[in-house]
């Protein structure tokens, strides 16, 4: 279980985060939704040691994260990074280089699955070919748990279609899933739980299926109250 | 999976829960006898990848229909759609019901006399049958 | 330690084109001054012998220790112009990774290995593109000499000292292991430096704006503290407290005890303050 416990980021004026609190199960997938600037990749940057949290404390299934962290949890940033000048294939046996958790196979399946070039240039790729390489870099991990920073953003409709379909198969299935959207409507039904966060505070969390049994409200609905309120 | 490609291109309100929507496919599926009983249905795995939904909705739902005795799951062997006549009769006046329930909501403030409406209800169910039938073959065609 | 070993094989992979053209201008700039100087020697000389013999000579042969008195500035150019552009490079190692399109430093922090990995790594690209070049220009010069022996006529060549020759060039005679202690303090000083630029770098990276300011005033303080005690402790004065060799010792203490300071605080801020 990733432990996500009042963690608060930024000053006294300018708070990025305040107070927040959420879980994710491993086999879970939990979404954090919220306009651009709510916090959301901020989160995902501090669970991974990319930036520092001022209070609060994020654990990784009980224990606080240290560099095997990086084995345990694959993460998915909002864009490709890798330099380049680089090719596909070299990205690939980077990631091979330095992560003892790479499975080869599951990256040649993803990288068919997607249909993508080993040879192509990094520096060539359009922004749908880029976030499709940059989720089978982050996939073809061994991990427990993968967080997603808007891995549907300024994506086409195909490539969307082709990137929800991975979250109902084998790629996905039991790890924990955090990922975040500003626009949920395309993937609601997919996710277990959501985490609404509004200025950097959480302004609702819950079960979907729950919410949608119990108050007959979607999730985009949720969204809809809590934001415009 | 001879069922498979029949659970395509599902598309899922986003309303209800999931699993419940997903435990009314196969209920409609039983009620129009596209599933018979003891047919084996998808694994959880496969039903999750056919209807694009999370696997742990998959095994909700599954789970839910164990419970109503929908369906049948004996050991390691995949799950089967029940025997029991009971459960099977039980969900097809289940859903006539259902679905009669939501029309009378619906149509109870028009106030409209039981014979007309009935009339009216008759005359409809002829037409779109009919036109349903063509596209099904225009579909057919389509394909070829 | 086997992350390591890769992460320095991938820095050094990223600049290698970078490199190749400092190396390729480097030959360029000193086998065309090599030629042109040779030839307008031999042309001078020749010139000399048709009105006689010329009082601008001692003698009347060219030696490659000559060649290299004669072409300080075009043989130093590369030189500087290398040095230059590692130290473009020592703040082009960290902020490549920040800025542009691909934002590797993602990347670089989240291999499953400690930080300071990435941050050895990139000083010893560093380290090793400065070995690289001097070890080129060593390569060069021998060959450089049997070009020269090439354009100048055999009746016009002398012979010379090689070392002789290297030391007849002002740039060389920092850059070139000659002078073993001369070398070190050079190569010293500038890995020094180079580490209290990483440590500016990074506390502007994990500060930002009020990092420029950090920064800045890291710079000052380390400068301060290696410069005050010469300043103060007198080394060109003739009334000093302390022998010249003692007061040496002090300095070279203190810039160990800096260099130390900001390693160490350069690994802190990369495990604790850093933001990407």
């Amino acid at each position: 279980m990733i432990e996500v416990d009042k963690v608060s980021k930024g000053f006294a004026r300018k708070k990025v985060l305040r107070d927040v609190s959420f879980t994710v199960e491993k086999g879970q997938i939990v979404c954090l939704i919220g306009l651009n600037g709510a916090g959301k990749s901020t989160i995902l940057k501090a669970i991974m040691g990319l930036t520092p949290i001022r209070s609060g404390r994020i654990l990784v299934d009980g224990k606080k994260p240290d560099r095997r962290l990086y084995e345990r949890i694959g993460y998915v940033p909002d864009h490709l990074t890798m330099p380049s000048s680089m090719r596909a294939v070299d990205a690939l046996t980077f990631m091979e280089d330095f992560y003892p958790n790479w499975n080869a196979s599951r990256a040649a399946e993803l990288m068919s699955f997607f249909g993508l070039d080993f040879k192509e240039r990094i520096g060539n790729l359009s922004k749908g070919t880029a976030a499709k390489l940059n989720l089978v870099l982050g996939l073809a991990l061994d991990s427990d748990y993968i967080l997603m920073d808007e891995p549907f953003s300024g994506i086409d409709l195909f490539s969307r279609e082709r990137i929800a379909e991975l979250f109902s198969g084998d790629m996905i299935d039991g790890r924990g899933v955090l990922l975040t959207t500003h626009e949920v409507g395309d993937i609601e039904h997919l996710i277990d739980k959501a985490v609404i966060l509004n200025k950097g505070v959480v302004a609702r969390s819950f079960d979907c299926d729950r919410v949608r049994e119990e108050e007959g409200k979607s999730v985009v609905d949720m969204m809809r109250e809590v934001l415009q309120a | 999976m001879s069922t498979g490609d029949k659970w395509v291109n599902v598309v899922f309100n986003s309303r209800d829960p999931v699993y419940s929507q997903v435990i009314r496919l196969f209920k409609e599926r039983i009620a129009t006898g596209r599933l018979r009983q003891g047919d084996v249905i998808p694994s959880r795995r496969e039903i999750a990848a056919m209807l694009k939904i999370n696997p742990n909705t998959a095994q909700k739902a599954y789970k839910e229909m164990e419970e109503q005795r929908l369906i049948v799951t004996e050991g390691n062997s995949p799950s089967r759609i029940t025997s029991d006549m009971e459960v099977l009769r039980a969900i097809r006046t289940e859903l006539i019901d259902g679905a009669v329930q939501a029309f009378l909501d619906s149509i109870r403030n028009i106030e409209v006399p039981i014979d007309e409406l009935l009339e009216r209800v008759r005359t409809k169910y002829a037409e779109e049958s009919k036109t349903a039938v063509e596209k099904e073959k225009e579909g057919a065609r389509g394909h070829d | 330690m086997k992350a390591y070993g890769k992460l320095v094989h991938v820095e050094l992979h990223r600049v290698r084109w970078l490199l190749a053209a400092l190396m390729v201008l480097t030959l360029v700039i000193q086998v065309a001054a090599l030629v042109w100087t040779a030839r307008s020697g031999v042309a001078d000389i020749r010139e000399a012998e048709t009105i006689g013999r010329s009082a601008f000579f001692s003698d009347d042969k060219l030696s490659f220790s000559w060649l290299i008195f004669n072409t300080q500035v075009l043989f130093a150019l590369p030189i500087l112009l290398s040095i230059a552009v590692l130290v473009l490079y020592v703040f082009l190692i960290w902020y490549r990774d920040w800025l542009g399109r691909s934002t590797f430093i993602y990347r670089l922090l989240t291999i499953p290995t400690a930080r300071r990995n990435v941050y050895f790594a990139k000083a010893t690209a560093v380290l090793l593109l400065i070995l690289i070049l001097i070890s080129f220009q060593l390569i060069l010069l021998p060959l450089e000499e049997w070009l020269f022996k090439l354009v100048v006529p055999s009746d016009l060549w002398e012979p010379s000292v090689f070392t002789d020759a290297i030391l007849a060039n002002q740039a060389f005679v920092w850059v070139i292991p000659l002078d073993g202690s001369r070398f070190l303090v050079s190569i010293g000083l500038g890995m020094a430096g180079v580490f209290a630029l990483f440590g500016a770098i990074l506390l502007e990276r994990s500060y930002r704006i009020r990092g420029i300011l950090l920064a800045l005033l890291y710079l000052a303080a380390c400068l301060t503290i290696v410069v005050y005690p010469l300043l103060t402790l007198g080394i060109d004065q003739t009334y000093s407290f302390l022998y010249p060799f003692e007061i040496l010792l002090i300095e070279l203490a203190i810039i160990i005890a800096v260099t130390l300071f900001s390693i160490w605080m350069s690994l802190r801020l990369l495990d604790k303050k850093i933001t990407v």
